[in-house]
Formats: C-alpha cells, sequence, structure tokens
C-alpha cells in the first residue's frame, strides 16, 4: 500500500515539475513514470540498504537509464525525461534542514547534513553520467558494425 | 594571400550567426554545455567547406570561431539568464538535426530559430497550478498529512504568481528567490496558524521545491565530472547561492516565528 501511495505521489511531482520546465506535452507522462520508477528504485533500495547516498544513486541510474531508452525510442534529447525525473531524488529537504540546523547554531549537525546532501547530488550526477556513458559506447558499438 | 569574396563572407557570417543564436536559445533553456557546443559545432560543419570549427561555451556565454578559406571568423554571444524550458532544447534538437541533413537555406534558419524561441506551450497560470501540484506531492513524498497537503498547495500557487511577478523585472535570481522564500515561510506560518496544515516544515520543504537548485547542482557536477570546469564552477555558484537565497529567506522568517 505504502508503495503505491509512493509511486503515485513521485508520479504527480514528477509531471508538476516536468510541466514548470515546459516539457513538451507529449513526454510529460513519460517524465512523470521514469521520475516515479526511479523513485520507486529509491525508496526500495533505501529499505533494504539503509543508506542515503546509495539509494540515490540507484534511483538516478534506473532515471538516467530509462531516459536514454526513451530518448532512443522517441528520438528526442534525454534531458526532456532525466531533468524532470531527478526531481524526486533532489535533496531540497536536505539543504532546508542544514539551513535550518545553521539558524539554530547548531553547526555539527548542519556539517552532517550538508555533507550528506552534497554526497546525494554527486550520487544524482554519478548515475546520470553513468548512465549517459553506457548509451554513448551502445552508440559507438552499433556504429562500428 | 587570397580575400574571400564579399558575398562568400557574408554566407559565413550568417552561418555563424545562425549557429549562434541556435546555441543561445539551447543554453538560455538549460541545455548541457556539451549538447551546446555539439549543436554549434555541427550546425556550422554543415554548409561550405570549413576547415575548422571549434566552440567554447559557458553558461554565460559562448564563443564560436571558425575558419574558412585561410580566414578566422569569431563570434561571442553573452547569455544572462537562464530558465530550464526543455521545450525549445528539443525543438532546437531537431531543427539542428533537420538543418545539417537538408539543404534549407541559412535565412529560413535563422527564421526558425526566432519562431522556436518565441514558443510558450503553458500559461502562466498552468504552470502555477501545476507547480503548486509539485510542491503539494512532493510534501506528501515527506510525509506530510493531508492538511500540510492543502497548506503546501495554497502556498506554492500564490507564490508562483509571485516569482513570476519579480522575475520580469529582471533584478537578479538572487533576490527572487530569497522574496520567493520568504513569502513562503510567511505564507506557510499564517495558514498553520490559521490551523490549515499542522507540520511547518514539512508544508515548506514542499514549497520551496520549485525554487531549490536542484537541477543546477547535478548539472555542476556533471559538467565538472566531464571535464567542463568552467561551465561545472559557473553553474556551481548559481547553485550555492540560490541555496543561500533560500536559507536566508526561509532563515530569517523562522527567527521571528
Amino acid at each position: 500500500m505504502e508503495i503505491i501511495k509512493q509511486f503515485v505521489f513521485s508520479f504527480m511531482s514528477t509531471i508538476g515539475f516536468a510541466v514548470l520546465f515546459n516539457s513538451p506535452k507529449k513526454s510529460i507522462v513519460h517524465a512523470g513514470l521514469v521520475g516515479a520508477i526511479g523513485w520507486m528504485f529509491y525508496y526500495i533500495s533505501f529499505i533494504t540498504m539503509d543508506s542515503y547516498v546509495a539509494s540515490t544513486f540507484f534511483g538516478a541510474l534506473t532515471v538516467g537509464l530509462l531516459g536514454e531508452f526513451l530518448a532512443r525510442k522517441n528520438k528526442k534529447p534525454a534531458t526532456l525525461y532525466i531533468t524532470a525525473g531527478i526531481i524526486p531524488l533532489v535533496p531540497g529537504a536536505g539543504a532546508y534542514y542544514t539551513m535550518l540546523y545553521l539558524i539554530e547554531n547548531n553547526f555539527s549537525q548542519a556539517a552532517t547534513k550538508g555533507a550528506e546532501t552534497l554526497f546525494i547530488a554527486a550520487a544524482i550526477s554519478m548515475g546520470i553520467i553513468i548512465s549517459s556513458l553506457f548509451s554513448r559506447s551502445i552508440k559507438r558499438v552499433r556504429q562500428k558494425d | 594571400m587570397t580575400y574571400l569574396k564579399d558575398n562568400e563572407r557574408e554566407e559565413v557570417k550568417k552561418l555563424l550567426v545562425l549557429a549562434t543564436l541556435a546555441g543561445r536559445l539551447m543554453l538560455k533553456s538549460g541545455a548541457e554545455t556539451y549538447r551546446v557546443e555539439d549543436t554549434v559545432t555541427r550546425i556550422c560543419q554543415s554548409r561550405k567547406e570549413i576547415q575548422y570549427v571549434d566552440a567554447f561555451v559557458i553558461p554565460t556565454g559562448i564563443f564560436i570561431s571558425l575558419e574558412y578559406k585561410g580566414e578566422l571568423i569569431s563570434y561571442i554571444k553573452r547569455v544572462k539568464t537562464i530558465s530550464i524550458n526543455l521545450n525549445k532544447i528539443a525543438l532546437v534538437n531537431e531543427f539542428s538535426r533537420n538543418f545539417v541533413n537538408s539543404q534549407m537555406s541559412i535565412d529560413d534558419g535563422i527564421k526558425e530559430i526566432k519562431r522556436i524561441s518565441k514558443i510558450n506551450i503553458y500559461s502562466n497560470v498552468t504552470k502555477a497550478l501545476f507547480g503548486a501540484i509539485a510542491s503539494s506531492f512532493f510534501c506528501l513524498l515527506f510525509q506530510g498529512t493531508k492538511l500540510d497537503f492543502i497548506s503546501s498547495f495554497i502556498v506554492s500557487f500564490i507564490v508562483s504568481f509571485l516569482i513570476n511577478h519579480i522575475s520580469r523585472l529582471k533584478v537578479s535570481f538572487f533576490i527572487d528567490k530569497f522574496i520567493g522564500s520568504v513569502f513562503i515561510s510567511i505564507l506557510s506560518y499564517f495558514l498553520i496558524k490559521l490551523g490549515i496544515g499542522e507540520n511547518l516544515d514539512k508544508v515548506i520543504i514542499g514549497a520551496i521545491m520549485p525554487l531549490v537548485p536542484g537541477v543546477a547542482i547535478t548539472n555542476a557536477i556533471r559538467d565538472t565530472m566531464s571535464g567542463d570546469f568552467m561551465s561545472g564552477l559557473s553553474r556551481g555558484m548559481e547553485a550555492v547561492f540560490s541555496a543561500l537565497a533560500i536559507a536566508f529567506g526561509v532563515g530569517i522568517v523562522l527567527i521571528f516565528s
């Protein structure tokens, strides 16, 4: 039940962001699905591994691979799906709490939360870069044939 | 030394202008650095016998130079505001593919780019509505309650309009985000005092999501990891200062509350 809820919530918020980023109308639902599936991978791996950074990485990798796949299929740039798709993974809450601890003069907590936020952002980028490397190498192999 | 004929030079210059316009439109819409560089060089190499093209793109400007029959021509274009518009990225991408693979005239190309730059698919109301949907579902994603959902929807909807108006004044992204987050926190605070919404932090986290520089952060790290250090730094600075603006905005209100 909780998983279905999470799926719907992440789907809706990705769709909202897709419109905010002026996605073409045809790609909005795709972007929403990419975001929701990416969040699902994040959610499940967080339950099993209990690590924000690692599970964010898996979530972003899923988003990236799905994005590249859809890009190939629809002949559109992968950013259409990836930019909105990673949004649920973006550490907005982490940034908020970092700042909250800073205001409360709680610097050690702020440093912990801030470092975590930064690593989560790096994990997202890693996931996306690795997935784009995949698709580029596939392209290269195909061109050689 | 042979000099170019005037009409030849005009043609090459126009091609360069077209490439720059296309690149600038992409960059303004938030495309990745490598994609812009790729598009620009491809458009330049598609016509005439241009031996050498190089493009240097950073989020705040485009520098292109090309060599045509022994003459070097270069063009610089400054880019100021970046607002994410995925539709334009897709359209310019498609345009550049069409332009390279067909015999479209350069004038037609420039017209097409100008047409694409004016396309706006969603009205401000639709955007505000979907921004509010995004915020409120985000609030739920972070274990907000139903009341939190409603209040972050209201806050985000109102603030989207406000930010739209402020950003039209073209002051600075920093001021936009600062004022936006001040209003978000004030509105959330009052809504919770009125009994709509239970957790102040959940409501604010949801409502600030459209302002949070998530895309800028990930693009910055992505650019840096793929070797575009200047772009990475530039986008990284944007991200850091956006986050600071939000932090100041929220922080000021939270101190008083």
